[in-house]
């Protein structure tokens, strides 16, 4: 039960801050952070609870729900649903801290940001696909009027694209859970059953398998599917960019996980080469267009569809390894993605108003906390060791080396595609902290010496996620723990439905 | 036959005569010289109260009858069409509320007794399983829709509008004449039910049955507003009083649909009948999938873009008239149901952000709702977002419902292009292309901010209840749809 309390909690707060008169500024910034503070908390305590050794779904609430139709309302967590939940409540959290200074329209935009939050945590819980699916789609609405309210750089366009992407991609998922029902014959949409009782035909798998995973992957960036990120990313609001790549990916990299690969084994396994083709374009392909990006913030939005390449890369290769590494990667470039935008968009746009990498005037002087911040959260995305993002990728590494389907020309790609993240992130920061730039010298308007320094509630979001970075880094160990524990049924599964390729 | 159980069999359609004739006759004899919105508010009340109190009186047959049918099921009085009756009834009561702040013309009372009559009609065309009945009910709807829709007479849009309306409806009338009769000649019966029966005992499908089943198609795909046959809808939408058009689009339809699914049922047993029509309506479903979602992308006026909206939901439906199962039938009147209450919630809003005006309901009308009026703002997202789909709203139910049906109907298939798969793939495809026309309108109502010097959004207590009524409808359907499905499914089965 004290899991689901997340999702009461966020809604609750929605409807709260919601019908707050939109003067009393104070009471919804504050009703908001202590609902996001109470959700992270929720989470962790649900994390402590769980019986690592006992595994499998624990807090499991069952209740009839459209009995005429075979759904129900089932939630509950495992390793792998736990530590998304947690990071959805630090990226909660810290949104909410970079949101503090929003003063149009403040009480829609926390409702709508809590709404999301709130979709985001019931995706990660439910245990029965259709409130799997309603979650999901409830997620949807909040960040078209997210973006398209409180955006910048062509925002209702990209409202627009990142919503039909979402709906167009959730229809796949909708189509394939009514192939699922249907196929499985046992009236239910009860996750946990069609796992276990459902014996798909290999042919059905093969054929079902393609349309849930691109329907769930679309959301997590695939290419070459995944030009709504970019735009998106850049377009959002800053707490609303971190939401997005935050949690908002990994949403569908949960689902490609908990749905297709748990449902469709053997599908998966057809499958898996190309995904794993798909992957490593995405790792090589978003680093490479980050490269030659002048908007600051298109460079991480494109960092962002690269990096989601390890988490497909990862659950490609099907062994614990790799999608251990899967899900770290997710926690970790869930925490990194988050404090890029929140540096870029936030801390930086906030004080320069221009992103163009052209206008920056060796910011090391004017902003020397910021720069360095910046400087470590880079280095934490390019996977230096010590921070989150090395461990996960290591991980999937090691997994695609062991998987023995996967070309050897696949690990030359993933690390051109390291090399390349390499060369775009010093680049980038050279060129944003280091150089003189040769347009903003204008005499009339001069740039200020020094730029005001980080206000409190961007400091403590800003600190929260580098320590959560730095401590998956250093000590993995219990994160680690986690997920293997959800993903040894699933890799139990896996070995059972092998088939020789 | 016995007139005292007629009588009380027909004691909701008594009390709606009666409060018929009561709104003439207070108009005319008491209120001729008063001021318009008086006699139009007093008209519009004694309506209301006729349909109200016939409301009551069914809950009460539905309380303590048993299911009966009268004069051969000239009149069938189930669970099921007494829920419908009383839902057509409810529909009508809100449309005369949302018309009694502002007349169409100088003959109020005449306005609010064709929408009763048309109400009379369509409680009377879910009620009866006889053919004759059927049309002579179906043409007491339409012919007081025509003249509804052509009341504005100050307006040369709406006069246009009511004759096209006429011009097609008379035809289609004639199609679907034309094939009852030929029904007839097969069928030798004017039951259904008896009908059911002579087809079933049929050895071989005559010729001239299936004719009959296509003209009848014909008719009522006019009424149902399926594409090819849809032409008159944005027309007749746009140009009518924004009331009657609401009615247009939610209680006729929900009786056309009902109307549709029992003509064909006796023709849904078995499988050689249900190739005939089969093909037809799977195209028909297509056709307005793709023309009415496609269609309302260009569309910038409201009403026009509701129009074609509705010609893309009746594809919806059509997807699960075309199972022909009983799992299909229900799903096609819950969701009509559903698409009912929320259509009727989108032209309420339309009616007050435009026509109450004088605007033409262009979709700038309804820019910076938000900041004119937060709650009629949150209103439209939860009717327009229930029309694209979306959870926890009941339009998102309804559409599972109906794509579950379709395909359970036909689970296993030997060629991919057998069953209902492709036809469901469509449909989910275009509810993501609905999902771009429905939203502009929330980004103008939301994002937007209002144009210049926006005249300020009035709304009666009768209205803000009749309007939060429907959302909480919509918002209950989507959450605990169990009970409701379940009734349908219960009634439907018998």
């Amino acid at each position: 039960m004290l899991p689901l309390f997340t999702v009461i909690l966020s809604f609750v707060g929605a409807l709260a801050v919601g019908l707050t008169p939109p003067e009393r500024l104070r009471t919804i910034r504050w009703t908001a952070l202590i609902t996001a503070l109470l959700g992270l908390i929720t989470a962790a305590f649900a994390t402590l609870q769980y019986h690592i050794a006992d595994g499998g779904y624990q807090s499991v609430v069952s209740l009839p729900w459209v009995t005429s139709l075979g759904i129900q309302f089932k939630s509950g967590v495992d390793g792998i649903s736990l530590s998304l939940l947690l990071l959805t409540g630090l990226i909660a959290f810290c949104g909410v801290l970079f949101s503090w200074d929003i003063e149009h329209r403040a009480n829609e935009f926390f409702a709508f940001f809590l709404a999301l939050i709130g979709g985001v945590y019931g995706v990660f819980l439910s245990l029965d696909l259709v409130m799997l699916f309603v979650f999901y789609e409830i997620a949807i609405v909040p960040k078209y009027f997210l973006i398209a309210i409180w955006g910048s750089t062509r925002r209702e366009y990209a409202a627009m694209k990142l919503v039909i992407y979402s709906f167009t991609s959730s229809s796949l998922i909708f189509f394939s859970l009514l192939a699922l029902y249907f196929g499985a014959g046992l009236n239910t949409f009860d996750l946990t059953r069609l796992t276990t009782e459902a014996h798909y035909s290999q042919t059905f798998q093969i054929v079902v398998f393609p349309i849930v995973f691109i329907g769930f992957a679309v959301l997590a960036g695939m290419w070459p599917f995944h030009t709504w990120a970019p735009t998106g990313h850049v377009a959002a609001p800053t707490a609303a960019s971190m939401l997005l790549a935050g949690v908002v990916m990994k949403l569908g990299a949960y689902g490609c996980l908990r749905v297709a690969i748990g449902l469709l084994p053997l599908g998966a396994q057809h499958w898996a080469q190309w995904i794993a083709v798909i992957a490593v374009i995405n790792i090589l392909y978003g680093a490479l267009i980050a490269l030659v990006q002048s908007d600051f913030k298109f460079v991480i939005g494109y960092s962002s569809v690269s990096h989601m390449g390890f988490v497909l890369l990862g659950l490609a290769t099907l062994n614990t390894t790799g999608l251990n590494g899967a899900v770290l990667q997710m926690f970790s470039h869930g925490v990194i993605g988050a404090l890029l935008f929140a540096l870029v968009g936030g801390s930086i746009y906030r004080r320069t108003h221009t992103r163009q990498l052209a206008d920056f005037d060796r910011l090391i002087d004017r902003m020397p906390t910021i720069a360095w911040l910046f400087i470590v959260a880079g280095l934490a995305s390019m996977g230096m060791p010590g921070f989150s993002g090395f461990v996960a990728e290591l991980h999937v590494l090691i997994g695609a080396w062991q998987q023995p389907l996967f070309s050897v020309w696949i690990l030359v790609v993933a690390g051109l595609g390291i090399i390349v993240t390499f060369a775009y992130t010093l680049i980038k920061i050279h060129e944003a902290f280091f150089r003189r730039s040769a347009t903003a010298n204008d005499p009339a308007h001069p740039l200020p010496e020094k730029y005001p320094p980080l206000t409190c509630p961007e400091t403590v979001a800003l600190v929260v996620l580098i320590a959560a970075a730095l401590g998956v880094g250093l000590y993995p160990k219990p994160l680690i723990e986690l997920i293997n524990s959800g993903l040894a049924p699933l890799v139990a599964a896996l070995a059972t439905g092998a088939v020789t390729p | 036959m016995n007139y005292s159980i007629l009588l009380t069999a027909l004691l909701p359609e008594l009390f709606v005569v009666l409060s018929l004739f009561a709104a003439l006759g207070v108009d005319y004899g008491l209120l001729r010289h008063h001021p318009l919105p008086t006699r139009s508010r007093i008209a519009a009340s004694i309506a209301c109260i006729g349909l109200v109190v016939g409301i009551a009186v069914i809950i009460g047959q539905m309380l303590w009858f048993a299911p009966r049918s009268l004069g051969q099921d000239q009149i069938v009085l189930t669970s099921l069409t007494l829920g419908a009756k009383a839902l057509l009834f409810g529909l009508a009561t809100i449309v005369c509320i949302l018309s009694a702040d502002q007349a169409p013309n100088t003959h109020v009372s005449e306005y609010y007794a064709l929408i009763l009559l048309s109400t009379l009609g369509a409680g009377f065309l879910v009620c009866t399983e006889n053919l004759l009945l059927i049309f002579v009910a179906l043409e007491l709807v339409s012919l007081s829709l025509y003249a509804l829709t052509a009341f504005n007479k100050s307006s040369r849009a709406s006069a246009e509008a009511g004759l096209k309306y006429f011009t097609f409806g008379a035809v289609s009338s004639a199609f679907l004449l034309f094939g009852l009769s030929y029904f007839y000649g097969v069928v030798q019966t004017l039951n259904l039910h008896d009908a059911t029966l002579a087809i079933t005992s049929l050895e071989a499908i005559p010729p001239l049955l299936r004719v009959a089943i296509l003209l009848i198609l014909v008719g009522l795909g006019f009424k149902v507003a399926m594409a090819p046959f849809h032409f008159w809808v944005p027309d007749v939408y746009q140009s009518a009083p924004t009331p009657v058009a609401a009615w247009i689009a939610s209680g006729s339809k929900v009786a056309g649909f009902f109307v549709l699914i029992k003509i064909l049922q006796p023709v849904a047993i078995t499988s050689s009948t249900k190739a005939i029509w089969m093909g037809g309506v799977a195209l028909g479903a297509a056709l307005s999938l793709l023309i009415g979602n496609l269609g309302a992308l260009r569309q910038s006026n409201l009403k026009r873009l509701l129009a074609y909206s509705a010609v893309g939901h009746a594809g919806y439906m059509l997807i699960g008239v075309l199972s022909g199962t009983v799992e299909g039938m229900a799903a096609v009147l819950f969701y009509v149901s559903i698409y009912a209450l929320a259509n009727l919630g989108a032209f309420g809003v339309i009616n007050l952000v435009s026509d109450r005006n004088g605007l033409t309901a262009d979709i700038q009308d309804i820019a910076g709702c938000w900041k004119r009026s937060p709650l009629l703002a949150l209103l439209t997202a939860v009717f327009f977002l229930s029309l694209a789909g979306i959870p926890p709203l009941a339009g998102f139910i309804g559409k599972f419902y109906l794509f579950f049906s379709a395909i359970e109907a036909q689970p296993t298939i030997a060629k991919w292009y057998e069953g209902a798969y492709w036809l469901v793939g469509l449909a989910l495809i275009m509810s993501a292309v609905s999902l771009y026309y429905y939203l502009r309108v929330l980004k103008v109502s939301f994002v937007n901010d209002p144009v210049d010097t926006p005249a300020p959004i009035r709304v009666t207590n009768a209205e803000w209840i009749c309007l939060g009524l429907l959302a909480l409808l919509v918002l209950i359907g989507g959450m605990f749809p169990d009970p409701i499905i379940h009734f349908i499914r219960c009634s439907l089965a018998g």
